[in-house]
């Protein structure tokens, strides 16, 4: 295992436009002649950390605090307005499952579609296709529309894709929860495994026992700033008694 | 890795994305990839009947060709046309209706309205093809031109692209694009001389001045539609005039097309 960090935040900060009155068509633009109003909403302000390599890094945080838009960050999908993120190796994030699925293509064509769409070539998934298709348990159905699919197969299948990857460093929100028991069962183990295998894994979840569990290390974010860093156990009890104290 | 070779990087991704549109299009259609065809084919009935028999345009014979057929002679200019329009009207909305991708996975986005490009590409292709079969059957000698075609199809694909990233950026922020550039199309395309030739344009600036003809000269599209006739309906070199104006407009257009997506692209997902 190398020394190097797998992942450096330095210094990230976002801001989110509140449009009182936006300009968001021409007539507004033009018939009204002035600038829109707005205030500056810093979802995320000047948050640093570092992510060593091969470990579980955990996000925790209430609703709102900004979570999920460090994840896009991370994930390349939105750009921060100050500092910068460098990632070592290839990153692929796992924000929202079978989101590139088409309707009216089978189960096969999906999986080649949406594997190019998370950065897999056409060899990789072909290699891959066995792997993938078991792993969702939906081989009967593996030539029919995925219209046709229930919601449950739809979206282990996109799971099963996008685990498939096989990063350096994987991003994922809380779409562990997909699927029934005996899913994330499966789900867990392959976690599991991605993490025997040395890989970087950064996670949000609201579980406390999914991040005991899983994660060495982990952050809490508040209101877009970062307020303790630590090893997985003192930052869920730091949390903990925040949440007890002002229940 | 830098901007153009992570684009590079991402070729398969963008054959993935265009045999979506490809194969998703006529799924569960019942004459399938045929619907293309009709299509083209019904305007051409349509714009025959209205223009050739009740108005009676009256088009010059193909020289050397001696071709003297007015669908012939419209489709090379109108299977052009049809392709731009739907080039920039399902590429200026690529990004607002993959929304839900874009706001959930990271890819070079770019790939978006080259996908559109590349799935219309696919069906002019196909249409381009039957329409130099049915050039030959009426006696043009279109087989020695066709790599020339070729080269001025991806010019047209350039100055197409072009427009439609510019416009696919601005689509995010303002909505009516859409509505205004579906006028803007009907109006562009009488305006250029595709249904009628641009003999009629030059009479009329005889008796009404020359500026008429010199505006006329300055849409692209015009000089795309004079080069695409010269090689498939006249069978002949293009006119250098022409030829440089096209390779102009279509640089021109791609790289500010691609200048503009690349400054929107980063604040789009704020956006959508």
């Amino acid at each position: 295992m190398s020394n190097e960090p797998a992942v450096v935040v330095d210094d990230v900060a976002l801001k989110f436009r509140l449009y009182s009155e936006r300009n968001d068509s021409l007539k507004a633009a033009f018939m009204r002649r002035r600038k829109a109003r707005y205030e500056d909403f810093w979802a995320l302000n000047g948050i640093s950390f570092e992510v060593p390599t091969g470990s579980t890094f955990g996000l925790v945080g209430r609703n709102g605090s900004g979570k999920s838009t460090l994840l896009k960050v991370l994930s390349r999908i939105l750009y921060p307005d100050r500092g910068s993120i460098t990632a070592r190796g290839t990153v692929a994030s796992l924000l929202e499952v079978g989101s590139g699925f088409h309707p009216e293509l089978t189960g096969r064509e999906n999986i080649y579609l949406n594997g190019s769409i998370l950065g897999m070539s056409k060899k990789e998934v072909t290699r891959r296709f066995d792997e993938i298709v078991d792993f969702s348990g939906v081989r009967k159905f593996i030539d029919q529309p995925v219209k046709n699919y229930s919601s449950g197969m739809y979206v282990r299948l996109g799971f099963s894709v996008a685990i498939n990857v096989d990063p350096d460093v994987l991003i994922v929100d809380e779409v562990l929860a997909v699927g029934d028991a005996a899913f994330k069962a499966k789900c867990a183990n392959k976690f599991q495994e991605l993490k025997n295998q040395g890989k970087t894994i950064v996670l949000v979840t609201h579980s406390m026992g999914t991040l005991e569990e899983m994660c060495d290390q982990a952050a809490w974010i508040d209101q877009g700033k970062l307020v303790t860093i630590g090893d997985a156990a003192t930052v869920i009890s730091d949390y903990e008694a925040a949440i007890a104290s002002e229940a | 890795m830098t901007y153009l070779q992570e684009l590079f990087a991402s070729r398969e991704l963008l054959s993935n994305l265009v045999m979506r549109e490809v194969k998703g299009k006529y799924r569960r259609t019942f004459f399938g990839q045929v619907w293309s065809l009709i299509n083209p084919l019904a305007t051409m009935l349509i714009y025959t009947i209205v223009f050739s028999l009740i108005f009676k345009a009256r088009i010059e014979v193909g020289h050397p060709s001696g071709l003297n057929i007015y669908p012939v002679w419209l489709m090379c200019g109108l299977l052009p046309w049809l392709f731009f329009t739907r080039v920039v009207n399902h590429g200026l909305s690529s990004i607002t209706s993959n929304a839900s991708l874009v706001k959930k996975v990271y890819f070079p986005r770019m790939n978006l309205p080259f996908a559109v490009t590349g799935s219309t590409g696919y069906t002019w292709l196909i249409e381009m093809g039957l329409l130099s079969f049915i050039i030959l059957l009426c006696g043009g000698m279109v087989l020695p031109w066709l790599p020339l075609i070729l080269v001025f199809m991806v010019l047209l694909a350039l100055f197409a692209t072009g427009i439609a990233m510019a416009l696919a950026i601005f689509t995010v922020h303002f909505r009516d694009t859409s509505h205004f550039m579906s006028i803007a199309l009907q109006m562009w395309m009488y305006l250029t001389p595709i249904v009628y030739p641009l003999s009629l344009v030059k009479d009329a600036a005889v008796t009404h001045g020359q500026w008429i003809y010199n505006l006329f000269r300055l849409n692209p599209m015009e000089h795309f539609v004079n080069v695409f006739r010269y090689l498939m309906y006249d069978n002949t070199w293009p006119d250098i005039y022409d030829v440089l104006w096209c390779i102009g407009w279509a640089v021109l257009s791609f790289v500010l097309g691609f200048i503009i997506f690349r400054r929107g692209e980063k604040r789009l997902v704020v956006l959508l």
